[in-house]
């Protein structure tokens, strides 16, 4: 099976994002960068289904040049290959523009299956899978929990919400966008860091044809931050209070 | 024109679809009143399309055809590509949903148009609207302006608008039906029905629900009031080490450092002290409340609500009141 | 004539057999990977003076059958002179047994001979008679030895009676060939340690549980097959004396786990000889056992004869790491360390409310004298925080100027016990690099694991500043704390403190400076019995047999005392857990916060005006 995985560059969780001077975006020259973590685990399903199936997995990310460390770690961790698609505008662009991109550099492969994480860490659009499945013309899914592949069919199972599950058959070739939390990552070995040097990375220029739709305009701290809120009063009345908060602030009961 | 996307699931409404309205309702109050429609997907649209038509919106529109019955990413594009080229709406609005995260974006590549997601709220730059949404975890707000030609997609985030602020009409508006058409053959996806996972076997890393119980229960014949609570709340039994040690609950309830890591919705720690392997084993919960009689818990630390209290005096009130 | 061509041909026979034996393992380890280390020579010598020519280790371990190996021992050396000089008058190269000089030689002998004899009568009744769970199943190559060796000693002082006649000449001839045999015995047997063990003692590292970086250029990966085996390594398989020592005292084999580092070091001699060096070493060994391992370090110190169990242990952990098969708590792990730096993946937001809330200075050269080390478990672990309020508070009383660095990441202490390398090499250079950009010329830290791991891991990369555990220095700066009380604590020796970095003393002293009466369990001092946490097993939730810390919780709890402390954040998350399972009402408490609980008290005791009050300002 010829697989991809898009994964993302994104800063580390806890960096303390800083507002740049015009507020359209941020300043993260201090910022540690990791690799996206939804993506992690689609790079965990691509390297388990190679391992099932055989064939090869070839890691596609867009970014200014940093991202090689993602693109390394990720042939770390058993990747075959890469396509990176130099733009130094990805982080802050839409999912249209770095879609677009990767479409273009991914067109001259005909990839069986096509992963890549729910959503991004940073921005969060949960767009770019299945805008990416429009643009090179293959069905989708997402939210997938588990993948089965037979023959050229493929079965996978959606979650939906309230904790329902669906199962989805759909003809290859199709892409996935891959819940977190579905596997065990692997970390990568000393075996793969040594092999991942060796391993071949192409570089693609993003042809600029494609732009962003959207455009931030102020950047800035809400102002509701995480705080531990006690509940006092009787235990009848702390009771009360806490499933008023459970279902209408944090929504976590119906 | 404003088109909402409303959702239903066998003819049952989702709650979401209110809050739309409401944002519908606030966005056209910014626009200068542009009239508000509300669209329905699917195969028996009769009752869902009955309750929408209280709203206080111009129409309601009911694309009703087999081929959308049930979901699929494929039909509902199609199907929506030519309602949207038919009505000519300057704004399509959706509910964030898992439904929504499915198909809207590939509409939106269909259409070649904007999309801005999980918005949490409507601001104003340079004159226009503009769309705020939350990025790098909640730690920044972005007001988002839209640029192309319209339609212009924006999803919002559950919760963001208050269902009950939707405005009612004075009198029903009219239901009317939308007319597409779906080749079926070309709809890609096979869906199955869906279903809810067979408890056989305890897993929490998928439960959405969890109340663990600590040293706190005290004794091993106390366990059915944190039972009756997880009941209460459709959620899964767990423990800290000392309850699976002692053999008050099987191992497989234990959440901890290695083995069960569990990520719910809402996680309940009755009497628990939150000690560091506890605590990494359930810590990226969603929402954690902490009930513990010692105020200096580090379980507190980690929580979003605490009530520093008797769990025994504390729990019977709270499945009081949850059963009303 | 006839009789010296019998010995001659008697001598090549035996000789012959015993060189081959010999040359043969000496060809597997010069086959062998590596080199044998022989810096810090004076250590070495006086190592090598200690334990080998006075028996240090020998005896200390255990007293009795100590004292009579070292008898036994002593007299063989004794009579290599008086042996040889018989062989050389029965080849009849030279006869000097008839000189007054050999005969006084001979007289002084006779008191070794009974020290021998005495020894190995009691050594061999040891053996048989109470059969010993240490020395394993009974072996008859093992009496036979003895058997020869009390017979030389009969044969010796029989001489002195039997001077001629056919009794003598058995006699004579029966010392000679029992050695003869015994020579060709020694190589086969566990008595190579007589020919190995001075070497194996002396090529023992100086540090204890020293593993050497692996070098990533010449693309090392640890130790996978019999084959990668290093020199040092294949000695100590052929050195085993069989005493079983590291096995009874080694907490997994302690509390029913299939590890036995005496197993391991014997399977890896049975391996070696049968020869299939392309063998894995996962496969030599009984499953799952080199997970099992806490890097107590307990086996090696024991040994008597110089083995080195860590680095093998650790290098067979690299050689399944590299290859991705560590335990999945333990791929979790890499993955925090590697993500967020800690080993529990939990972000630095925590960390910062932590050093904001005790008014923690981040670290200036100009004005802080010691760099103070949190660590994981000091940047995460609420109860381990408590510990350090109190440090900070006893410090800050006491003048002593620290500041902290504005974001630490892990020593890398678990990666490297764990067999992860590269994630500690990546961690420590990381980490020098701050430590040098910072101006860190002193590391003060409350973790016996920071402080291996920063004192003598980082030393191969150049880092050498000095690094103290804050036991230490509070035992220096509160000398003449003076608190009345008598209360009974029992102390918890961390191994990471303990045995490593020989901190015995300054524990004890400062506990008794606080008016405890330290009550000691069994396996304390420097050979404590371990808490369980160490090599990974923090994280391991299912054990085989026994946990650990339970086995040691119940050790504590014996010595009938209301209160257990200990100085390391590890050793409390484990006695704190097992005395939540155990739902024991026995109180685990960190040292500092003991120590700094009863100045507390002390002072509120108040004391009558005019009295200086009992604190720790130092005496004008």
């Amino acid at each position: 099976m010829k697989i991809a995985v898009c994964i993302k560059q994104v800063p580390a969780r806890d960096w303390q994002p800083r507002v740049n001077e015009s507020r359209t975006w941020v300043r993260d020259e201090d910022a540690a960068f990791e690799m996206n973590e939804p993506d992690a685990y689609a790079l965990e399903e691509g390297l388990r289904l190679k391992g099932r199936h055989g064939g090869e997995v070839v890691v596609c990310s867009a970014g200014p040049s940093r991202v090689s460390h993602v693109i390394r770690e990720a042939l770390a961790r058993g990747a075959d290959r890469a396509i990176h698609v130099e733009s130094d505008g990805a982080a802050s662009a839409d999912a249209f523009e770095v879609a677009g991109a990767l479409a273009e550099a991914m067109s001259g492969e005909s990839f069986d299956l096509v992963l890549t994480g729910l959503q991004s860490d940073d921005q969060g659009f949960a767009q770019t899978g299945v805008v990416l499945a429009e643009r090179l013309g293959v069905p989708h899914a997402t939210i997938i929990m588990e993948v089965k592949v037979d023959g050229g069919a493929l079965r996978v199972k959606r979650e939906l919400e309230g904790g329902w599950f669906q199962w989805v058959a759909m003809p290859l070739p199709a892409l996935l966008t891959i819940q977190s939390g579905i596997n065990q990552l692997r970390y990568a070995t000393l075996k793969g860091i040594m092999a991942a040097k060796k391993k071949d990375i192409r570089k693609v220029a993003a042809s600029g044809a494609h732009r962003s739709r959207q455009r931030i305009v102020n950047l800035y701290a809400p102002k509701k931050t995480k705080q531990t809120q006690l509940i006092g009063g009787t235990p009848a009345e702390a009771a009360r209070e806490l499933v008023k908060r459970l279902r209408d602030e944090a929504r976590a009961i119906d | 024109m404003i088109l909402v996307v409303a959702e239903q699931r066998d003819g049952r409404l989702n709650r979401a679809s209110w809050e739309v309205v409401a944002a519908a309702q606030r966005l056209a109050a910014k626009t200068g009143g542009a009239p508000i429609k509300v669209a329905l997907l699917g195969g028996d649209l009769a009752a869902a399309a009955g309750e929408l038509s209280a709203a206080a919106v111009a129409e309601v529109l009911t694309v009703e055809q087999a081929a959308l019955e049930p979901y699929t990413a494929d039909g509902f594009v199609a199907a929506l590509a030519q309602l949207v080229a038919g009505q000519a709406p300057t704004y399509v609005l959706f509910p964030h949903t898992y439904l929504a995260r499915d198909f809207v974006p590939k509409l939106a590549a269909r259409l070649d148009r904007a999309l801005v997601a999980d918005v949490v709220s409507l601001a104003e730059a340079d004159g226009t609207v503009a769309f705020t949404r939350l990025i790098f975890q909640g730690k920044l707000a972005a007001d988002v302006v839209l640029e192309g030609e319209a339609p212009y997609l924006v999803t919002f985030q559950a919760g963001a608008f208050s269902a009950d602020l939707a405005e009612r009409g004075a009198s029903p508006a009219p239901v009317s039906r939308a007319d597409v058409t779906i080749d079926a053959a070309l709809i890609r996806q096979k869906p199955e029905a869906p279903f809810r996972e067979a408890k056989q076997a305890v897993d929490l890393s998928q439960a959405q629900r969890i109340v663990a119980v600590g040293r706190g229960i005290r004794a091993r014949d106390q366990l059915p009031l944190a039972e009756a609570l997880a009941k209460a709340l459709g959620a899964e039994l767990a423990a800290s080490r000392p309850i699976c040690d002692a053999g008050w609950l099987p191992i497989e309830r234990q959440v901890g450092s290695s083995g069960q890591t569990v990520a719910p919705k809402l996680y309940l720690a009755l009497g628990v002290s939150g000690a560091i392997q506890h605590a990494v084993g359930m810590k990226a919960s969603k929402t954690i409340v902490a009930i513990n009689k010692d105020a200096e818990a580090p379980m507190f630390e980690l929580a979003d609500y605490g009530i520093v209290g008797d769990l025994f005096e504390v729990v019977p009130a709270l499945i009081k009141e949850l059963q009303r | 004539m006839l009789s010296a061509l019998v010995l001659a041909l008697l001598v090549v026979l035996f000789g012959g057999l015993f060189v081959v034996q010999l040359s043969r393992r000496l060809l597997l380890v010069g086959r062998a990977k590596g080199t044998l280390r022989t810096d810090h020579v004076p250590a070495r010598v006086s190592r090598f003076l200690r334990e080998v020519v006075f028996q240090s280790e020998v005896i200390a371990g255990k007293p009795a059958v100590g004292l009579a190996h070292a008898l036994v021992f002593w007299g063989f050396v004794a009579f290599v002179g008086y042996s040889g000089c018989q062989f050389l008058k029965g080849l009849g190269v030279v006869d000097l047994t008839g000189t007054s000089s050999f005969h006084y030689y001979a007289l002084a002998l006779a008191p070794f001979a009974l020290g021998v004899l005495g020894g190995i009568i009691f050594l061999v009744i040891r053996r048989v008679v109470f059969r010993p769970e240490a020395l394993g199943p009974l072996s008859g190559e093992s009496v036979l030895i003895g058997v020869f060796i009390a017979t030389l000693m009969i044969t010796f002082l029989l001489d002195f009676r039997l001077t001629e006649g056919p009794a003598a000449a058995v006699n004579w001839w029966l010392h000679l060939i029992i050695i003869l045999v015994f020579l060709a015995l020694i190589p086969g047997s566990k008595h190579f340690h007589l020919v190995l063990s001075p070497a194996t003692v002396f090529l023992k590292s100086p540090v204890l549980g020293e593993v050497r970086n692996l070098d990533f250029e010449k693309e090392e990966v640890g130790l996978e097959t019999l084959a990668d085996l290093e020199k040092k390594q294949v000695l100590d398989a052929f050195t085993c004396v069989e005493c079983g020592r590291c096995q009874m005292n080694c907490p997994a084999y302690a509390t029913g786990k299939r590890l036995n580092p005496k197993k391991m070091i014997l399977q890896n001699e049975d391996a070696l000889l049968i020869g299939r060096m392309d063998a894995k070493l996962v496969e030599v060994y009984d499953p799952g056992v080199l997970w099992q391992c806490t890097t107590c370090g307990a086996c090696e110190q024991q040994c008597p004869v110089g083995v080195e169990h860590l680095p093998l242990i650790l290098g067979a952990r690299r050689g399944l790491v590299s290859n991705g098969e560590a335990p999945d708590a333990l791929g979790a792990m890499y993955n925090h360390l590697e993500r967020r730096g800690n080993i529990w993946g939990l972000i630095s937001d925590v960390r910062q409310k932590f050093v904001t809330s005790v008014g923690l200075e981040t670290f200036d050269p100009e004005r802080h004298e010691y760099l103070m080390w949190l660590g994981c478990a000091g940047s995460y672990e609420a109860d381990f925080q408590k510990a350090l309020r109190s440090l900070f508070e006893i410090l800050r009383a006491r003048q002593v100027t620290f500041g902290v660095l504005a974001k630490e990441r892990c020593t890398g202490d678990l990666a490297k016990r764990t067999g992860n390398e590269y994630l500690f090499q990546e961690l420590a250079t990381a980490n020098i690099a701050d430590f040098q950009a910072a101006g860190v010329k002193k590391i003060l830290t409350a973790c016996p694991h920071c402080l291996k791991t920063l004192s003598e891991d980082y030393k191969p990369f150049g880092f050498d500043v000095e690094v103290q555990h804050s036991v230490v220095l509070v035992s220096k700066i509160a000398g003449d704390l003076r608190l009345p009380g008598a209360e009974a604590v029992a102390l918890h020796d961390p191994c990471y403190l303990a045995r490593y970095a020989g901190h015995t003393k300054e524990p004890r002293d400062l506990l008794a400076r606080a008016g405890a009466v330290v009550k000691e369990p069994e396996r304390s001092g420097d050979n404590p019995f371990c808490c369980g946490a160490g090599g990974g097993l923090l994280f391991e939730e299912h054990e085989e047999g026994t946990r650990i810390s339970q086995r040691r919780f119940e050790q504590l709890q014996a010595t009938g005392a209301g209160t257990i402390v200990t100085a390391c954040p590890f050793c409390s998350i484990m006695l704190k857990g097992a005395q939540a399972s155990a739902n024991a009402i026995t109180q685990v408490v960190d040292l500092m916060t003991f120590v700094d609980g009863r100045i507390k008290s002390a002072a509120a005791a108040a004391p009558p005006p005019g009295a200086r009050p009992a604190s720790l300002q130092p005496v004008p």
